[in-house]
């Protein structure tokens, strides 16, 4: 017993250290400086109460990238985990090239978001353009200048990172799926379109509640694509929350006020992801 | 033999040894990306001079994101001997660890109001890294197929006037538009556009750091500014708000580089990044006024980009060093001479007769500095944030559309007084 449990604190003790030193210390140490006026530099704080966190209701663009981040986050979790279903559906079929189409499905996940921002900025803004003066439509000029555009430029630049991702952890669960149940539902006279309603898709459940946690608090955390495709623009109107958040550090100096954001953001993320963990778990079946 | 050769490598051992143990450190974070070779030559040579001092030279790069990881350096115990402040805010922000460079010997050769952002009750904390200045760049090739004559350009109708001409020969001319106004970078509307506004309702830095408000006294004038470079403007879908989706290497390397447009609203910076598409067109370029109609027509806004700072916290052997390294790069004949031809600056010091700057922008806007017909830098003196973020946000705004020009200066008011509060 004794023993058991000197095995048991030195595996997890390093790893609790690890966590205590960057997650809890720091997250302790942000909990205290939202009820300050910190500017970043100085030792000399004063308390302010809860005047920061009063400060966000009347703060305009926090409350508009809250609404933008949570449209966005809707709309892209749909989308990727559509996307990424549909192919782990593809390339399940046993068609010649599946392996092949499975690498370059999961292939953007492998570059990083801040380049991917680029790439797609490039495509976005000069490609599209290219190809609107070329055919003359002109609905694909000057993308990334209209919030709308914005908003449908990082859906597509997300849905194609991550749908390769999802796609990897609904192929696994697709293939965890007994052969015999979709030949004998086969054999009874159900078609595609039945067996994958009635038999992979309530026995992929667990897949979708990872899945959708996954995609769930990506989207709402997003920071780098947004940065680098974006940066917010135009008139700040794509800002997601993480963004909103350093810039009021880091732009505005308001560090107190930065903190009381992300306080509040932590609770945000807390609530909307562990509902969604709660609500998908029910619907689980066992085999 | 083997004695010997241990021997000779413990004299050498111990030789290095106490050569890092008597040699001062000094760590120098500074921002200026373009320049970050040239400076570590220069560290090179002044290292060679003063076996004693080791330099270390780490540069991240500007904007925001100098400040932020200037902060963490502190944050982290890590302080630089050498750091870069930006204006007036910085220097209130950083005031615990500025050491007061007043009795250095460049103070006397600063040029008149270079120093002023800097300046709190008398005492210097910041060494100028150079002057830079902008205003409409525009391409003499093109000016004199459309037989425009730049040198009658000194007021706001004679630009219209100029620009309506290379609006009517757009075809022969093969230029897409006159202008290419990249309203996707706020810092080049919401910071170097508002400044000539606003440098005359304030006058100088510190009066707009210091202000309450802000008036927008002359709000239309920068409207004017604002319409004429978006109606001249290359559109990419046409519309007004496809203006925000050009950027700053659309405008640059892209339209102007490639000849199809005319004019930018760009500083003496743009240089490298011409000459490295075009060297021809880099040499046969020049600098056009920025005319706030009806106030100052003919001149163009010069200021100081960034000011060298000594940390005060620090040991003060490595004060001192850094002290004599910033000193020897600014006023030796060694410094001066990499200044001017390999930095490439324009000084905001006297003394650098006899050096002419090699590029045909500096030439010009050292002309525009002798002849007076210069306006000031207040944009340091703005808000945190304000330029970019308010200000250059609400231009997107109304160039989209979405706010008219009076909403967009009520917002901006009252953002301003929020914080000067």
């Amino acid at each position: 017993m004794k023993k058991n449990k000197l095995t048991f604190w030195a595996f997890v003790g390093p790893c609790l250290l690890a966590f205590i030193i960057v997650v809890i210390i720091p997250l302790i140490f942000g909990v205290y400086y939202s009820f300050t006026d910190w500017n970043g530099i100085n030792a000399d704080l004063t308390y302010v109460g809860i005047s920061n966190y009063l400060e966000l209701f009347s703060d305009k663009h926090f409350v508009n990238s809250f609404i933008f981040t949570t449209k966005f986050t809707i709309v892209s979790v749909i989308l990727i985990n559509v996307t990424g279903f549909s192919l782990a559906l593809l390339v399940t079929r046993g068609l010649k090239m599946s392996n092949l189409l499975r690498t370059i499905f999961f292939m953007p996940n492998l570059i990083g978001g801040l380049i991917l921002g680029f790439i797609w900025q490039f495509i976005f803004i000069n490609a599209f353009a290219s190809l609107g003066e070329y055919t003359g439509q002109m609905w694909l000029m000057g993308w990334l200048s209209t919030t709308k555009t914005s908003f449908w430029g990082l859906l597509i630049l997300m849905t194609w990172q991550l749908s390769g991702y999802v796609m990897v952890i609904y192929i696994a669960a697709i293939q965890g799926i007994p052969k015999e149940l979709l030949e004998a539902a086969q054999i009874d006279g159900a078609n595609t379109w039945q067996r994958v309603k009635s038999i992979m898709l309530p026995l992929v459940r667990p897949a979708f509640t990872i899945s959708l946690f996954l995609t769930l608090s990506n989207s709402f955390k997003l920071y780098d694509q947004n940065l680098s495709l974006t940066g917010g623009a135009p008139a700040r109107s794509s800002e997601m929350l993480a963004m909103n958040i350093y810039n009021t550090a880091f732009s505005f100096m308001k560090f107190g006020e930065a903190q009381a954001k992300a306080v509040i953001f932590l609770i945000i993320v807390g609530i909307f992801t562990l509902s969604q963990v709660y609500i998908s778990k029910k619907g689980e079946v066992e085999m | 033999m083997k004695t010997k050769y241990l021997l000779v490598m413990s004299l050498v051992f111990v030789f290095s040894l106490s050569m890092l143990v008597s040699a001062v450190e000094v760590d120098i974070f500074q921002f200026k990306v373009e320049t970050k070779d040239v400076l570590e030559k220069a560290a090179e040579l002044y290292m060679e001079k003063n076996p004693d001092v080791r330099l270390n030279i780490q540069t991240v790069g500007g904007g925001d994101d100098y400040g932020a990881a200037l902060r963490s350096r502190f944050a982290s115990g890590n302080e630089p001997v050498i750091f870069n402040v930006g204006g007036p805010q910085d220097i209130d922000d950083w005031m615990d660890y500025l050491e007061d460079l007043s009795s250095e010997p460049w103070v006397d050769l600063a040029y008149k109001g270079v120093l002023d952002g800097v300046t709190v009750d008398g005492k210097i904390y910041g060494l100028p890294f150079n002057q830079e200045g902008y205003g409409f760049i525009y391409n003499k090739t093109i000016f004199q197929e459309a037989g425009i004559d730049p040198e009658v350009i000194t007021s706001y109708d004679a630009l219209v006037a100029a620009l309506d001409k290379l609006e009517d020969q757009k075809g022969k001319l093969g230029l897409k538009a006159p202008i290419a106004f990249p309203a996707k970078e706020k810092w080049v509307t919401g910071l170097h556009l508002s400044n000539v506004a606003f440098s005359q309702e304030f006058g100088d830095v510190l009066t707009a750091y210091k202000a309450d408000e802000v008036e927008f006294t002359y709000g239309e004038e920068l409207k004017l500014l604002v319409d004429l470079q978006a109606d001249y403007g290359y559109k990419p879908a046409g519309t007004k708000a496809s203006l925000n989706a050009v950027d700053y290497s659309t405008q640059v390397d892209e339209l102007f580089s490639l000849g199809q447009v005319a004019v930018i609203q760009q500083g003496n910076w743009v240089y490298a990044s011409i000459a490295s598409m075009d060297e021809e067109l880099a040499v046969n370029i020049g600098i056009l006024p920025l005319p706030l109609k009806g106030v100052v027509e003919d001149s163009i806004p010069v200021g100081v980009p960034m000011y060298w700072a000594v940390n005060k916290n620090r040991k003060a052997a490595e004060k001192e060093a850094a002290k004599d390294f910033l000193n020897w790069l600014y006023t030796s004949d060694k410094g001066k001479e990499m200044i001017i031809n390999e930095f490439k600056f324009i000084p905001a010091l006297s003394g650098y007769e006899g050096l002419k700057p090699s590029d045909p922008l500096a030439e010009d806007i050292l002309e525009y500095s002798e002849a007076e017909k210069t306006i000031s830098w207040v944009f340091m003196g703005y808000p945190s944030g304000w330029g970019e973020q308010i200000l250059g946000a609400n231009l997107q705004a109304y160039l989209a559309g979405d706010i008219s020009w009076n909403e967009l200066e009520e917002n901006c008011k009252e953002e301003w007084s929020d914080v000067r509060k």
